[in-house]
């Protein structure tokens, strides 16, 4: 047993999707029963095998009001410094910087740290090349003596993977430990794995953790598609038609401090981090094994970092993604692990796409919304259960948590399989 | 709580002074540059045409299996073949009884399309403005190779490495531009010290010696334009340097317990004995002229090892060989080891290998455990004008035997991530 001196609570968190930009308007979304997914805008999808999406509605300017910043970053950063400063402003922790003496503010700065999870750039800013390939017709030379002047000197800092980093810890001054982790979908979740281990190991007081990504754009459907991931239909986790995963974009985050600290500054708790899991099944960057092996170790290392047994999860929020191999390897594996005894059970995708490098953070955000009303939300698109898993306790009813405890789990490219476990 | 010992058993390399450690390690002695004219693909219109390339590499000498190589990047070419050098070294890799027990943390280079990816988008997917035409990709003549775009995920490297060695436990890829690969280190460390892992292979690795990763850096003007001089263009330090010389390459290491490493009979490099991570908050290519951030960084690695700034004898600096980087490193490297900055040996071994990147962190903590294991510092190349505010006692002009008890390891990326490792000699006393 891992003995711990700190608890760890959240005290804030954020959220921007195609369902919405609070948590608030997206618990609506979900709770309503009425998916976000539609016809994507961003371009004409008529020729398309693949139509679409689940596209956050927000502008920049919505999104970051400096205009001056929208110059070196790029849509994905733009989610991530949003849903990041939402659950700052929640969490009250810079006012409380801003309201302590002069000369304890650096060492507060010092001990605040910053994890993020990101998608790794913006597809979209390979296209900023195009016109200068058109212009001297993909002459490497000409394209080397040209590229002042036609493209942008600010490209390669747009597309930093760690933007959503540097942005935000310059802006609430978040000078202690940080990582960017660039795991594809995993990233999202583990940036609160990370974020509270360095808390527990003393390395930080508190961590703002985010996830965003944007990965919606033409070259990704077109081959995301082409691996056989990505459905034309209404994503239906679970569904015995279910036919694949539909896109989202977006960011999740999370404010993370000691308990005590929290409720010395007199601060909401909006949660707490219990433990977690991060396997992989060893099986190379898109394939995932048949067994759900990875699912259930990473579930298994999280109950026992969380020093608690299955039967105290009261909910489960899977990766439930909507591909056939996916949820039928992740149904399995939670079978194993929970027995006959599975708590009420569901997947969040159904509602606002995948949201990829966001989808585990967001998950995070929407299940500590859902402990918080004592819902587990219904699948709203969930007509007849796979056969396969016929008593998976998935529903498109609204079901209640068997106590304030959830999983969440998150799977990803590389085999990765991530588990977290938190109480309302 | 004591914090569990973690040995370095392990080490291997791909760089720009070798394909292997040992040839590696000579060059970075000798002070030999890796720097020369841009030979992977035609420079000549670039304002930059130099680069530190790795040169006639082939990760199939390494053993890597064909389907690895099928979906490695050039980038993740390099990882194959210095993650296997590490394993070897090391007499132990991952079983099936303990895969799970084995962890896999990575810095890997930034998403980067190829310019022959990008030539066919254009090709099919423009108009005659050059703007993206969607429906082109659906063209029956759009050549879309579904292994060229696992490619570039950004978690591409990490899933070839996971299934070319069958590790299941704890895995994670990091990018924090320049410090990705110290970064990923100290990931590791931390890892190991929560228990999570009873092994785990670490590294990073890079390759942006490309069209579009030289574009990036020559639009952002923060590559060495010393094109006719190219092995004294990298010159970290020196009153005269004017920007730093891309590299490629990796470096990777094998963390064990270090108990169970004696207990087994292993050889052990160094103890990876501390870690410090901080973010500048203040431009996103610097960190400011005071050194603060790197400050912190650098005092939380030695307090995470448990030493003192005077048991340092050796510092592998970042030493880009930019103007801003050098200067404030050099100030943090002064406000933290006080008196002992007179006697402490700095160098940066970017001087004859160029910057890596992503890779750099990982490269340079495996100089360091080498110039443990050797009783070496290495030279810092090019370093003949002093520059007033970059007062460091520089290993200059040829490499210093010397006994090195401990070593600081400096990473500091693009977007502000500072990382500092401490690694001592397994006698450190």
């Amino acid at each position: 047993m891992i003995e711990r001196k700190d608890n760890i609570v959240v005290t804030g968190s954020g959220i921007v999707c195609g369902a919405g930009a609070s948590v608030d308007s997206v618990w609506s979304t979900i709770e309503s029963g009425q998916t976000a997914v539609a016809d994507y805008e961003q371009w004409d999808p008529e020729n398309w095998p693949v139509k679409k999406a689940c596209e956050v509605k927000e502008s920049n300017r919505d999104l970051v009001p400096e205009r001056k910043l929208h110059k070196s970053i790029s849509r994905t950063d733009m989610y991530g410094i949003y849903a990041g400063e939402r659950a700052i402003e929640q969490s009250g922790m810079v006012q409380y910087r801003d309201e302590l003496p002069e000369d304890e503010q650096p060492g507060y700065n010092d001990r605040s740290g910053i994890i993020v999870g990101s998608g790794g750039g913006d597809l979209r800013s390979n296209y900023d090349y195009l016109p200068l390939m058109q212009e001297v017709d993909r002459d490497l030379p000409a394209f080397g003596q040209n590229l002042n002047g036609m493209v942008t000197p600010m490209w390669l800092l747009r597309n930093l993977p760690n933007n959503v980093l540097c942005h935000v810890g310059i802006r609430a001054q978040l000078k202690g430990t940080n990582a960017c982790i660039t795991n594809q979908i995993a990233g999202g979740i583990l940036s609160i794995s990370e974020a509270a281990e360095a808390i527990w190991y003393g390395e930080a007081d508190r961590v703002v953790a985010i996830g965003h990504d944007c990965l919606f754009e033409p070259e990704s459907v077109f081959f995301y598609h082409k691996l056989g991931l990505v459905s034309d239909d209404t994503p239906r986790p679970f569904d015995q038609s279910r036919s694949g995963m539909v896109f989202g974009e977006g960011a999740g985050a999370v404010v993370l401090e000691k308990a005590a600290d929290a409720e010395a500054r007199g601060a909401e708790v909006l949660g707490q981090i219990l433990g977690h899991g991060c396997v992989t099944e060893a099986t190379g960057i898109t394939e995932i094994g048949d067994s759900g092996d990875g699912v259930e170790r990473a579930v298994r290392q999280a109950l026992e970092n969380a020093n608690i047994t299955p039967d105290q999860i009261g909910m489960i929020c899977t990766h439930g993604n909507g591909t056939p191999a996916s949820d039928r390897t992740e149904a399995l594996a939670l079978q194993r692990v929970f027995g006959d005894s599975m708590p009420p059970t569901t997947s969040m995708k159904w509602a606002y796409g995948h949201l990829i490098g966001a989808a585990g953070i967001a998950d995070v955000v929407m299940t500590l919304e859902a402990l918080r009303r004592k819902v587990v939300p219904g699948i709203g698109t969930l007509s007849q259960i796979d056969p396969d898993f016929a008593s998976l306790p998935v529903s498109s009813e609204h079901q209640q948590p068997h106590s304030d405890t959830a999983l969440i789990i998150s799977r990803g490219f590389g085999g990765m399989n991530v588990a977290l476990v938190v109480k309302a | 709580m004591s914090k569990r010992k973690v040995a370095i058993t392990g080490i291997g390399l791909v760089t720009p002074l070798g394909n292997d450690t040992q040839s590696t390690w000579e060059g970075v002695v000798a002070g030999r540059s890796g720097v020369g004219p841009t030979q992977s693909f035609d420079a000549s219109g670039f304002s930059t045409t130099i680069s530190s390339e790795v040169k006639g590499y082939d990760a199939a000498d390494f053993g890597a299996s064909k389907k690895s190589l099928k979906f490695a990047s050039r980038g993740a070419g390099f990882a194959l073949g210095a993650a296997a050098q590490a394993l070897e070294d090391a007499g132990v890799r991952p079983e099936a009884s303990n895969a799970e027990r084995w962890g896999l943390c990575v810095g890997a280079g930034m998403n980067s399309v190829t310019y022959d990816d990008l030539s066919r988008i254009h090709e099919h997917c423009t108009d005659d403005r050059g703007d993206l035409v969607p429906d082109g990709f659906l063209s029956p003549d759009f050549p879309g190779n579904p292994v060229d775009f696992s490619r570039v995920q950004c978690n591409a490297g990490l899933g070839i490495l996971a299934k070319e060695y069958g590790i299941k436990g704890y895995s994670t890829s990091v990018h924090t531009a320049c410090a990705s690969g110290g970064q990923a280190i100290g990931t590791a460390l931390k890892v190991m010290r929560r228990g999570t892992c009873d092994y785990i292979l670490a590294g990073g690795f890079d390759s942006m010696i490309n069209p579009m990763g030289i574009s990036g850096f020559c639009l952002l003007g923060a590559l060495s334009t010393d094109n006719d001089n190219p092995t004294g263009a990298s010159r970290p330090f020196d009153a005269t340097r004017n920007g730093f010389v891309l590299g490629e390459g990796a470096g990777f290491l094998v963390l064990e317990d270090f108990e169970k490493a004696e207990a087994r009979g292993a050889h052990i490099y160094a103890e990876l004995a501390g870690d410090g991570n901080s973010l500048s908050c203040y431009r996103i290519t610097d960190s400011p002229p005071d050194g603060d951030g790197p400050i912190q960084a650098i005092h939380q690695a030695l307090a995470d090892a448990g030493v003192q700034p005077s048991d340092i004898d050796y510092v592998n600096a970042h030493g880009t060989s930019t103007k801003m980087n050098d200067e404030s490193e050099c100030a943090a490297l002064t406000a933290v080891m006080g008196s002992h900055i007179d006697t402490v040996r700095v160098s940066s071994t970017k001087s004859s290998m160029g910057h890596l990147i992503a890779a750099a962190g990982a490269v340079e903590a495996v100089v360091c455990a080498l110039g443990i294991e050797h009783g070496t510092a290495p030279v810092s190349a090019n370093y003949k004008n002093v520059d007033p505010l970059c007062q460091v006692n520089v290993v200059k002009d040829q490499s210093v035997q010397m006994p090195i008890n401990a070593a600081l390891s400096n990473s500091l990326g693009f977007g502000g991530s500072n990382s500092s490792l401490v690694l001592k000699s397994p006698n450190f006393a």
